[in-house]
């Protein structure tokens, strides 16, 4: 936590910028108020924080800039209820409540020396995105990096000029596809977990990391394991309704562990242990 | 400081009044046919007669406490600014819980494992557990329901307690079990309580004779296969209302829910009990629900308690047998019933997939 | 007797649905619980005595396939008043009919023996024996039955497919219905107040009484727990308690079918019903209508008519 002995009790921040990445998704970059908290605060790629209008209420979301930029946190917000609606009507200057960081995070340095391949849906992509740049900023630590990212329309692909950079950069093999035709679409078609078939990356030496809507989730991970992906090497990060986000409230379990404090980052191998509500 | 006392039945009101001095003091009282612990005046009525319908888990863990106070303020040079300001209290009284009985200060054990024996303690029940005395007064016997001998508790167990008190000859032998509790025992009205040491025992030990344990010798490990099998759950809860009685009143449920509530400028966030048996407990935005159906929900606070909180806290079971939950529930649903089969060495899930092909809802 | 007929009656309609919704023994002599009975086996631990005071009518609308339910008389009304509201398929329900003289209130009973545990219970006509570590004490049924028994109009079901005895028809004048409605009306308004706003203070907001309520169709969409429309807040103040009370006896305006689920089930012993039967009460001088006793009625908030007969301030 940002040095606050109360956990519950939010960091006042001011909205440095709004990005709006889809119909239905921003981007806000966010400033501690109190200058010295940003300078000492520290997180791991793949924690969350929970974000406060106050008067509406908190909810999840992904620090979805990397550890190695610290200038701001970014988080992506898709408008889906009382909360993100909220943030949505926020503007740059406003100020909101941030508790953060929350969860454990990606096993960034077990993955050093290995291939990595992203595949997200959507949103999905924004605690992959932590990762990506945070890979990016340490490029010879890591070998090949493919990113499969994918969404319904060329509309809703987040971060699009981030997506161009990628494109562009030869270290990094990027595949973009769109649910259906699109008018000017020239790339691929089709749903992620087909496109991830027809790849057919390799699983020697790979760490698989996916995120997205949980139908697409599901269908990769049956994609991954044709691919003889061992369960070890897969992993995900888990979403859960949320409330305290430090393990208290009780709502986000699964069996004894809870998805806000003992994830959201799991390997399919620690999942298969755990009781399931599915 | 005696730690050994005794006080006479008239003298109750005397001393329930001497805790309350320098402090909020929690007492069982009479509300009609009800028995509900609130925060003593001298206009109430304590009744020690039998467990009272709630537990006294309010006292330091309130049904509905304010987190966090806001208030948006207009910056004086740019009105079109808006700044917050939060505020928190946690400078909470010195409280004194009076009356509960053993399986209630057990269940502060429970809460305290996930409240405060972590790195992300709540500060707002630490701080009042700290500044909290809990005397509590020992079960003459069992009412409905209870099984707390099953759960490694008795009617005279001193597990969470500062003070515990029999009834004995027409008063209370008392026993003091912590610090906090050989300061109580310092009050003007409490008389040498050596002699009454004996009656007392033979009292709780006649007292923890006569509950029920449901759970047979050696019988102690979950079903794993049973408590997957959905035919269980199906056949076991259909007739569950999916209320929330059972975890409101339970001395150990400790979940809850944070909501904003603003009045124009200013607002609290508060924090209110919730309940695993609740459809939106885990209801999430896009219409996705990891718990849709009762017996899921269901699953998850029997496993909460009897499996998931073992497995976490080194074996300790997250239910003080208190029987509230089975004496309160609408349809009678026994939690000691439900674990009795999971815990049954010969537990088979076939045997319930026989009388039902199609867990509902 | 009729628990053996209710048995026969069971094993006979078992074929033909998915299930039969009954009463076993509970956890203990003085409880019994529901019980859904799949398998012939399984209807020979079934009971009928005056503890079967739930009212199985209310599992009828979550079913998804046909299926019996065993229903008292005053739990029938539950079945009309579904059928009036479409809430159920009269087709999909087999409906097992028990001329009751009445049950018993377990607070009540349990009250009178100083909340001992129950050793054993055995009924004779009319009064029942409770046994506990003390000894034993004999009751009248009449002096520890539920406020509704002491006013039964409808002891033999008003629908049914099977009954398990010979009809019996009240012995209660149906002027004592509302007595006690009347008994408040007599007091002040300030007085009223004061008695309900010490009785909600006893509420913890368990939602027992909604969930146990036959009528309450929202359930897990009650405006109690909603935050949109945000009218409850989650604060535990006596404000919100009152609110959700009042919404709750709002929407069973002329729907309250008075089976005293609300106040059977509430764990703090809040005299729910009263209200909604003073609210029904009303309905029914305004409107001549009687929650489920006829499935050919419609609920007068189901209709609008632009002239009321008694509502003269409404013409137009
Ligand atoms: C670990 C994690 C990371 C996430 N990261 C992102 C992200 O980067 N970008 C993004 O757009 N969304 C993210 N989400 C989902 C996001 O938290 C929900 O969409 C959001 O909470 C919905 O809130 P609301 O108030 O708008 O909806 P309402 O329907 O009004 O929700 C009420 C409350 O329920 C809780 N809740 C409901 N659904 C969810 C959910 N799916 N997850 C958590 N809490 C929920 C919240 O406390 C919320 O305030 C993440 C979720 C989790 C668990
Ligand atoms: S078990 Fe009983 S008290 Fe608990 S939710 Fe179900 S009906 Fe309500
Ligand atoms: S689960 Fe039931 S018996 Fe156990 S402590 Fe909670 S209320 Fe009491
Ligand atoms: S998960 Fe359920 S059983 Fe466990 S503490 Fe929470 S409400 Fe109680
Ligand atoms: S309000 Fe009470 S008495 Fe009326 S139908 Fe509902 S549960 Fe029965
Ligand atoms: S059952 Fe009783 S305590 Fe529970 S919400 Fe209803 S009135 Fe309140
Ligand atoms: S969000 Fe509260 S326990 Fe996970």
């Amino acid at each position: 936590m940002t040095g606050n002995q109360n956990p519950y009790l939010p960091e006042l921040a001011t909205v440095t910028k709004v990005i709006e990445e889809t119909p239905n998704i921003k981007s806000f970059q966010v400033v501690f108020n109190d200058a010295e908290k940003m300078k000492n605060f520290t997180f791991e790629p793949g924690q969350v924080g929970q974000l406060s209008v106050f008067g509406v209420g908190e909810s999840t979301f992904v620090i979805n800039s990397p550890p190695t930029r610290m200038e701001y946190l970014q988080f992506s917000v898709m408008k889906a209820g009382e909360v993100t609606t909220a943030l949505h009507g926020i503007y740059e200057g406003d100020v909101i409540g941030v508790r953060a960081p929350l969860g454990n995070w990606f096993p960034y340095n077990d993955m050093k020396g290995k291939n990595i391949l992203f595949i997200g849906g959507g949103i999905g992509l924004a605690p992959l995105r932590t990762l990506i740049l945070y890979m990016l900023d340490n490029r010879a630590d890591y070998k090949d990096i493919t990113i499969i990212y994918g969404s319904r329309t060329p509309p809703d692909l987040c971060y699009k000029d981030e997506l161009k950079e990628w494109e562009e950069r030869s270290d990094v093999n990027l595949i973009l596809t769109v649910d259906n035709e699109f008018p000017g679409w020239t790339k691929r078609t089709g749903f992620v977990p087909t496109v991830l078939k027809e790849e057919a990356p390799k699983a020697d030496d790979t760490i698989a990391i996916t995120c997205g809507p949980p139908i697409m989730i599901k269908f990769v991970l049956e994609g991954l394991a044709e691919l003889k992906f061992p369960e070890e090497n897969i992993i995900t990060t888990l979403e859960a309704r949320m409330k305290c986000g430090i393990g208290l409230c009780g709502r986000c379990n699964l069996g004894h562990k809870y998805i806000c404090k003992d994830g959201p980052v799991f390997s399919l191998k620690q999942l298969k242990e755990l009781p399931s509500d599915e | 400081m005696a730690d050994k006392g005794y006080l006479p039945k008239e003298k109750i009101k005397e001393f329930v009044e001497a805790l309350g001095k320098d402090a909020t003091v929690f007492a069982p009282c009479l509300e009609g046919d009800t028995i509900i612990f609130r925060q003593y005046t001298p206009d109430k009525e304590i009744s020690l007669d039998r467990p009272a319908n709630t537990p006294p888990k309010g006292a330091i863990y309130p049904q509905c406490e304010t987190l966090l106070s806001f208030e948006f303020k207009k910056e004086a040079d740019n009105p079109q600014k808006m700044d917050v300001e939060l505020k928190v209290n946690t400078d909470f009284p010195k409280a004194v819980v009076f009356g509960g009985r053993p399986c209630d200060a057990r269940g502060f054990t429970v809460i305290d494992r996930v409240f405060i024996d972590t790195d992300t303690a709540d500060p707002y029940y630490k701080k009042r557990r700290e500044n909290t005395t809990i005397v509590t007064k020992c079960c003459n016997g069992p009412v409905a329901g209870c099984f707390c001998v099953g759960v490694g508790g008795g009617p005279a167990v001193t597990e969470g307690s500062d003070v515990v008190m029999t009834e004995v000859d027409g008063g209370y032998y008392l026993e003091a079990v912590t610090d906090k509790g050989k300061a109580v025992m310092s009050l003007p009205m409490i008389q040498d309580g050596a002699s009454y040491e004996a009656k007392a025992k033979a009292a709780n030990e006649k007292a923890t004779a006569a509950v029920r344990n449901p759970f047979p010798e050696g019988a102690d490990k979950i079903s794993a296969e049973l408590f997957d099998s959905g035919d269980f759950w199906g056949n076991v809860i259909e007739k569950c209302l999916s209320c929330g009685a059972c975890t409101f009143l339970c001395p150990t449920c400790y979940c809850f829910n944070i909501t904003d509530e603003q009045a124009i400028t200013t607002g609290d966030r508060i924090r209110s009990w919730d309940s695993c048996m609740f459809q939106h407990f885990t209801l999430e935005t896009s219409g996705h629900n990891p718990r849709p159906a009762k017996h899921k929900r269901f699953r998850n606070r029997v496993g909460h308690k009897f499996y998931y909180y073992p497995e976490k806290y080194d074996g300790a079971i997250a239910c003080t047998g208190c029987g509230r939950c089975i004496r309160y529930c609408p349809v009678s649903v026994d939690i000691s019933e439900i674990v009795g089969y999971l815990r049954d060495p010969k537990a088979d899930p076939k045997a319930w997939a026989a009388k039902k092909e199609d867990a509902k809802n | 007797m009729s628990t053996q007929k209710l048995k026969e009656i069971i094993k006979q309609v078992l074929p033909d649905v998915e299930a039969v919704i009954c009463w076993q023994e509970g956890f203990d002599k003085l409880n019994v619980t529901p019980i859904f009975i799949t398998s012939p086996e399984q209807a020979e631990k079934v009971v009928w005595n005056p503890l079967c005071a739930q009212n199985l009518a209310s599992y009828l609308p979550s079913q998804k396939k046909k299926v019996a339910v065993a229903v008292k008389g005053c739990d029938s009304r539950t079945i009309v008043q579904y059928m009036q509201e479409g809430l159920i398929d009269r087709n999909n329900v087999v409906i097992i009919g028990i001329p009751c003289k009445g049950i018993i209130s377990k607070k009540k009973v349990q009250k009178a023996i100083g909340n001992e545990p129950v050793e054993d219970v055995s009924f004779t006509e009319g009064s029942v024996k409770v046994k506990t570590p003390s000894g034993e004490k004999t009751f009248a049924i009449a002096d520890v039955c539920p406020s509704k028994c002491t006013s039964c109009q409808y002891p033999t079901p008003i629908v049914y497919d099977q009954l398990t005895a010979d009809p019996i028809q009240s012995d209660k004048p149906a002027e004592s219905v509302y007595a006690d409605v009347a008994e408040l009306e007599g007091k002040t308004l300030e007085e009223r107040k004061a008695y309900f706003l010490s009785q909600f203070d006893k509420c913890i907001r368990c939602y027992a009484c909604r969930n146990a309520c036959p009528m309450c169709v929202c359930q897990d969409s009650c405006i109690a727990e909603t935050r949109d429309p945000h009218w409850i807040t989650q604060k535990l103040s006596l404000d919100e308690k009152l609110m959700f009370h009042m919404i709750h006896a709002l929407h069973l305006a002329g729907r309250c079918v008075e089976c005293g689920e609300c106040e059977r089930v509430c764990p703090m012993e809040i005299p729910v019903a009263k209200l909604k039967k003073k609210i029904n009460k009303e309905m029914k001088e305004l409107f001549d209508y009687i929650p489920g006793v006829n499935p050919e009625d419609k609920p007068p908030m189901y209709i609008f008519n632009v002239d009321e007969a008694k509502i003269k301030e409404h013409k137009l």
